[in-house]
């Protein structure tokens, strides 16, 4: 047999200092080098395609933008034709695009934690001398950053995309429900949610399908709470008595959310939120959503240091 | 030192107790045999023991004065868990920069040698591995860390005999070695008489034997003679487990001492022989009394007798 | 027991390899002790031959250390063997040997008892028991023929 003899272990000095964060890079890449290839790389087809669909849309926006006066039959047929195959693939994608927070959250955030205790690997992460927490903390940081940078980069590309349809003619706005939150800064904090949620419930259930079910399940209870409840008090709205002041242009999507109107007298009042307001609401829901992943985050590592296994 | 040290040690998991009341003490340099049937309570109490579970009741250390799962614990601590435990889609050389880049020490040299006179590839994955092959590979990464404690859970079962004397080379080797210390939790009974200086034997998630041994071995003797006269002659004695037939009986009885009145001794009745235990009847005849009192390795003073089981052949 | 007797005695290798024998009953320790002392009667080992170290013994034959460092303080107790640190446990003394004639005499008188035993009606277990409990009295007062005390 082996006549191999374990040299000598160096004296000491190894007990003060704790394993260093930056091992965890290597090892997180290796064990979640599919979710970390996957969901860049499925991002891309999909931004592909937007990219191909896209060019065309604008080119035909365009076309029927510069096409004077609107009333020609010329014109008219150029719109009639920009409704019916450009808006309704703009409409498919983003509805299908509201889907991939939660999806590729869910995929992401589940399987990080979930599928350790399904095969039973966890018995020997967790006995390592890098310590649980620390190896949750990590893996749930360098996978966070990834899919959360790669919807971002995505969701850029998807509002470029949607420019287009935020005609003055057409109901869209900035403000609109399904568009708001597929902007970049939204976006990017849905996903976050979506993953940081998916990694909780993973560890909750220990088991991967359970957990992705459950996560779509509350991913979806929030954005509807958000966008019929919580969305409109972000700021105050504005209440006028005059007409509702936008701006009219050809491409913009400056149509304010009108939330209700009501007459006193002669004087009919709208409430409304004007387009102005995007930005700061965008960086309003971007930060409870982050508050609340963080704190989801923050559950998980709890979990993974008080659960027993 | 001792490196591993419970009191009243006991794990609850919904209405039902796993293990309790578990108090003991093994010291360093020794190897350990954890036995008991399957739900006896072994894997829990390993899993204390490794900070993958937390107490109900009791306390654990480790090393010495380490809590149980803290930094240093972690640190001088190897588990080998059952089945092997390996990320099956990555190749052996994978798992070694894995345990790596975990650990503040790995032998890097010392693995990869190994990992090449076992005929291990390294580019392989671990799931492609055999059964034995991924045992070993465990070993070898958690014997690379140079752990001062090495607990093992059933690492034997997917070996062949041959592999198996191998494996035990290596780990008792790496005592000698490294001053490593064992926790072996193991049904191989006939092997762990030879390779075990120290037992924990669980029964019904209570510590039935704990101690040297040697000295559990020596405490013991079983009676054989006439079934007449052996309820009389067992009402004097402490009784583990009579057996009867219809001519002879046999007591399996604790002397109380190690050592004292052996085989040959005056205290054996006429009529009767004493033999000497092996382990294996021992931790049978234990298993299958399971009324029998704690016997630990202070060999406190006992008041109350223990309780007979009777079996009837 | 394997032997692995070399010309040059003390040097090189350990001049003889153990093998334990499972089911014996008899404590690993002890056996290892016994087979170093039956090693010495029948010369196999000299004074200043090396035991295999505990290392060598653990390796081969996949027992404990502990053992192994048992029997080699029991053969240091009965003065056989001394350890030098670094370098191993050497045989120190001798048993006293029996030479191969005489052993040979005795092995020829032993048959003869045994063929006179099994005249009188003993089977192999009888002629072990009764070895054993002459050998026992003769050891406690040697020299003392208690054949008449006896029954």
């Amino acid at each position: 047999m082996s006549t191999l003899t374990l040299a000598p272990k160096p004296a000491g000095g190894t007990a003060s200092r704790p394993v260093p964060w930056r091992n965890m890079a290597w090892v997180t890449w290796r064990l979640h080098r599919a979710t970390l290839i996957s969901v860049p790389a499925v991002l891309g087809a999909i931004a592909i395609f937007l990219w191909i669909a896209g060019v065309r849309i604008h080119h035909d926006y365009s076309l029927l933008a510069a096409c004077h006066p609107l009333s020609a039959d010329r014109c008219q047929s150029l719109n009639s034709s920009f409704n019916h195959t450009d808006w309704p693939t703009g409409n498919t994608l983003d509805i299908l695009i509201h889907l991939v927070p939660p999806l590729i959250g869910a995929f992401a955030g589940c399987s990080l934690l979930a599928r350790e205790l399904e095969t039973g690997t966890y018995r020997y992460a967790w006995t390592q001398g890098f310590g649980r927490a620390r190896w949750t903390i990590a893996k749930l940081v360098i996978v966070a950053i990834t899919v959360t940078a790669a919807a971002a980069a995505f969701s850029e590309l998807f509002s470029w995309f949607l420019r287009p349809f935020f005609a003055p003619q057409e109901d869209l706005t900035l403000l609109s429900a399904t568009v708001f939150d597929v902007q970049p800064v939204a976006f990017a904090a849905w996903t976050l949610l979506a993953f940081t949620a998916g990694a909780l419930t993973g560890m909750f259930f220990r088991r991967v399908v359970p957990a992705m079910a459950v996560t779509l399940g509350v991913y979806i209870g929030l954005d509807v709470i958000t966008w019929v409840f919580l969305r409109q008090h972000y700021l105050p709205p504005v209440v006028t008595s005059g007409p509702v002041a936008f701006n009219s242009g050809a491409m913009s999507a400056n149509m304010p959310w009108v939330l209700s109107t009501w007459t006193s007298g002669r004087i009919t009042f709208t409430k409304y939120i004007p387009v102005s307001r995007f930005w700061p609401m965008q960086f309003i829901e971007a930060g409870w959503l982050l508050v609340l992943s963080i704190l989801l985050a923050a559950a998980t590592v709890w979990l993974v240091r008080r659960r027993a296994a | 030192m001792n490196v591993i040290d419970t009191s009243g040690l006991g794990k609850q998991y919904g209405g039902t107790w796993a293990l309790r009341d578990c108090t003991v003490a093994i010291p360093a340099g020794s190897l350990t045999a954890l036995v008991g049937p399957n739900g006896a309570g072994k894997t829990t109490l390993i899993q204390m023991l490794t900070g993958l579970t937390i107490p109900s009741a009791g306390t654990v250390t480790v090393l010495g004065d380490q809590r149980a799962g803290s930094a240093a614990a972690l640190d001088g601590i190897a588990f080998v868990a059952q089945d092997a435990p390996v990320y099956k889609n990555l190749s052996a050389a994978d798992m070694l920069h894995l345990t790596r880049n975990l650990n503040r020490f790995f032998d890097q040299q010392y693995a990869l040698a190994r990992l090449g006179d076992l005929g291990i590839s390294a580019k392989k994955k671990s799931g492609k591995l055999s059964g034995g092959q991924q045992a070993q590979l465990a070993l070898t990464l958690a014997l690379a860390r140079r752990p001062k404690l090495l607990i093992l859970d059933e690492p034997l079962a997917m070996l062949d005999p041959l592999a198996r004397h191998d494996f035990m080379a290596i780990v008792l080797t790496a005592m000698v070695d490294d001053g490593v210390s064992v926790l072996l939790s193991s049904h191989a009974l006939p092997e762990l008489e030879r390779v075990a200086d120290q037992m924990v034997l669980l029964s019904h998630g209570h510590v039935a034997l704990a101690g040297p041994v040697e000295d559990l071995l020596a405490c013991h003797r079983v009676l054989t003679g006439p079934a007449a006269e052996a309820d009389s002659y067992a009402a004097r004695l402490d009784v583990v487990l009579a057996r009867r037939a219809e001519a002879q009986a046999q007591l399996l009885v604790r002397t109380g001492e190690p050592g004292a009145s052996g085989a040959s001794g005056a205290s054996v009745a006429p009529g009767w022989r004493a033999h000497s235990v092996s382990l294996e009847e021992l931790v049978m005849a234990y298993l299958r009394a399971p009324g029998a009192e704690v016997l630990s390795a202070s060999f406190p003073a006992r008041s109350a007798r223990s309780a007979r089981q009777e079996v009837s052949r | 027991m394997t032997i692995d007797k070399r010309l040059n005695g003390s040097r090189g290798g350990a001049a003889i390899e153990f093998r334990i024998d499972q089911g014996s009953g008899v404590p690993t320790y002890l056996q290892l002790v016994h087979q170093v002392e039956h090693a010495l009667r029948l010369g196999y080992l000299e004074p200043g031959d090396r035991l295999p170290t505990i290392r060598e013994v653990v390796a081969s034959l996949a027992i404990n250390p502990n053992t192994v460092l048992k029997a080699y303080r029991e053969l240091e107790t009965k003065g056989l063997a001394t350890a030098r640190p670094g370098q191993g446990t050497f045989v120190s003394a001798t048993l006293n040997q029996v030479a191969l004639p005489e052993l040979a005499t005795l092995r020829r008188t032993l048959v003869a008892w045994l063929a006179t035993a099994q005249t009188a009606g003993l089977d192999e277990d009888g002629m072990v028991a009764l070895f054993t409990s002459v050998l026992r009295d003769f050891v406690k007062s040697p020299g003392r023929d208690r054949s008449e005390e006896i029954a």
